[in-house]
C-alpha cells in the first residue's frame, strides 16, 4: 500500500524524469499495475509518472522497430497484428494477464521488472533486442545483459527496446500456462537465422526457470551449420537441461518434462514454417 | 485535494488522496455503477474505458488518469435509454445477478467500436479480463454476437 503522502511528479523531458528517480524513494510510474500489487510501499515517497514523455510510440527506422518504454502490451500485440510484424510479439504478449491489464501495462515497467512469469523476455532475448536506457549507466545493451548484469538492478529509465528485423529469420514463442489468462509457468522462444533451409544461428531462451532465464546454448549448437530435422531436435531436446522451482502446481521436474515437450513442438514449427 | 476529472463526457471535481485508485474515487464520489469485485485487476468488475480503452480501475491510480476521458457503463446507456448492447444483454438473459454486467458491457461495448464483427474467438479474448459466475459465458458471448449484428444493420441503414 502507498502511502497518502506521497508526491507525484508530472515530467515531460526524459532527462528530467531520469534525474527524479536518483532521490530516494522515488520510483517510475508507468502503467502502475506492479506498484499497486499488494505489498509495504511505505518508503515510497514519489511517483514520476512517465506517460508525458512522449515514450509510448511504435515506429520503424530502416530495418529496425523501436518499441518506446511507455508502449502497452496492447499497443505492440496491435502493432504487431496489423502490420504482421514480429509476431512472435504479438503471439506470446496477447496471452499476457488479460484485455484491460495489458492496456496499462507497459513494455518498459515489464522490462525493468522482469517478473517470473514475463512472457515478454523469451521472444525479445530470442530476437536479440537491445535496450535504450538512462540513469545511473546509460546507453544501448543488449537485452541479455542488461538481464543477467547488475544494470537492471540500477536506477534507470528505459526509453527503448530495439529489434533488428531480418526477413532470414524464423522465430515462435511456447508458453506453459494452465488457463488462458492465468500468468505463464515458463515461456519458450526461439529464432533460428536461415540460409535457405541451413540454420545458420541460433538463439533459444527459457524464463521462468529458477534462475529466471536461461539461453540454451547446447541446444543451439546442435541445429546452427544444419537442416533441422525431427532427429536433430530429438538429440537437442535431450541435451536441454532446466531447473524449476516447484509449486502448489507442479513439481520441477515435471515443469522440465513439459518444457522438454514444448522445446521439441516450438522447433518443429520453426521446421514447418521453413518448408 | 480536488482533481478535475472528464468522466462520461462532463467535467467533475472530484475528492481524492494521491495514493487512491480510481475505482475508490469514483465510487467514493457516488459513481457506484463501478462495481467493486476482487481488488486485484482479475475480475473486470470495476472495469472502465480510459480514452476508449478498457482498464480495470483498481489497478489505476486516479492521479495518473487526469488528462484521460473516463467512461463507466452510465456513459454509454442508462436504464431508461439503454445501449444496444445493454438490451441485448437483458434480452438474451446474459445478465443474472447483474454484478459483472457493468464491466461485461464496457468490454463488449470497446471491442465492438474497434471490430463490428467480432469471431467467438475475438469475443472471447475481448472479454478476457472479465470473470462472471453465474452465467457460464454462452449467453454473454451470444448478447455480444446480437448485439453486433443490431449495430451493423443500423449503421448500414443510417448510410
Amino acid at each position: 500500500m502507498l502511502p497518502n503522502s506521497i508526491q507525484w511528479y508530472f515530467p515531460t523531458k526524459v532527462k528530467e524524469a531520469a534525474k527524479l528517480i536518483h532521490k530516494d524513494g522515488i520510483i517510475l510510474h508507468g502503467g502502475g499495475t506492479k506498484i499497486l500489487e499488494p505489498q509495504p510501499r511505505s518508503s515510497v515517497k514519489g511517483l514520476v509518472d512517465i506517460s508525458a514523455l512522449g515514450l509510448n510510440y511504435i515506429k520503424v527506422t530502416g530495418n529496425i522497430v523501436h518499441i518506446g518504454s511507455g508502449a502497452t502490451f496492447a499497443d505492440v500485440v496491435a502493432w504487431s497484428r496489423d502490420k504482421k510484424r514480429l509476431t512472435v510479439l504479438s503471439d506470446s504478449l496477447s496471452h499476457a494477464a488479460s484485455t484491460p491489464l495489458r492496456n496499462r501495462i507497459t513494455i518498459g515497467g515489464s522490462i525493468k521488472d522482469f517478473p517470473m512469469w514475463s512472457n515478454l523476455y523469451a521472444p525479445l532475448l530470442a530476437l536479440d533486442a537491445k535496450i535504450d536506457i538512462i540513469g545511473e549507466r546509460s546507453g544501448i545493451f543488449s537485452l541479455e545483459e542488461y538481464a543477467t548484469s547488475p544494470l537492471i538492478k540500477s536506477k534507470h529509465l528505459v526509453r527503448e527496446i530495439r529489434v533488428v528485423e531480418k526477413h532470414d529469420i524464423r522465430s515462435g514463442v511456447k508458453i506453459f500456462h494452465v488457463v488462458r489468462f492465468e500468468y505463464p509457468i515458463f515461456t519458450i522462444a526461439a529464432a533460428c537465422t536461415m540460409d535457405k533451409n541451413i540454420v545458420r544461428d541460433a538463439r533459444i531462451f527459457v524464463t521462468g526457470v529458477k534462475k529466471k532465464l536461461v539461453r540454451l546454448v547446447t541446444a543451439e549448437k546442435v541445429f546452427r551449420g544444419h537442416s533441422i530435422s525431427d532427429e536433430l531436435i530429438n538429440s537437442a531436446a535431450n541435451q536441454v537441461s532446466l531447473t524449476f522451482v516447484p509449486d502448489y502446481k507442479f513439481g520441477a521436474a515435471y515443469k522440465e518434462k513439459v518444457a522438454k515437450v514444448y522445446f521439441k513442438d516450438l522447433l518443429r514449427e520453426i521446421k514447418e514454417s521453413i518448408r | 485535494m480536488k482533481i478535475s476529472f472528464t468522466i462520461n463526457s462532463r467535467k467533475r471535481d472530484l475528492e481524492l488522496q494521491p495514493n487512491e485508485t480510481l475505482l475508490n474515487v469514483l465510487r467514493k464520489n457516488g459513481l457506484t455503477e463501478v462495481k467493486s469485485g476482487c481488488e486485484e485487476g482479475e475480475c473486470g468488475a470495476c472495469l472502465v474505458l480510459l480514452d476508449g480503452k478498457p482498464v480495470n480501475s483498481c489497478q489505476v491510480l486516479a492521479m495518473s488518469v487526469r488528462s484521460k476521458k473516463i467512461t463507466t457503463v452510465k456513459g454509454i446507456g442508462t436504464l431508461h435509454s439503454p445501449h444496444i448492447i445493454q438490451k441485448a444483454f437483458a434480452q438474451g438473459g446474459a445478465d443474472q445477478c447483474g454484478f459483472c454486467s457493468p464491466g461485461m458491457v464496457l468490454a463488449a461495448y470497446s471491442l465492438l467500436q474497434k471490430n463490428p464483427n467480432p469471431t467467438r474467438e475475438e469475443i472471447a479474448e475481448g472479454l478476457d479480463g472479465n470473470l462472471c459466475r453465474c452465467t457460464g459465458y454462452v449467453k454473454i458471448v451470444e448478447a455480444v454476437h446480437e448485439a453486433a449484428s443490431k449495430l451493423r444493420n443500423e449503421k448500414s441503414q443510417a448510410e
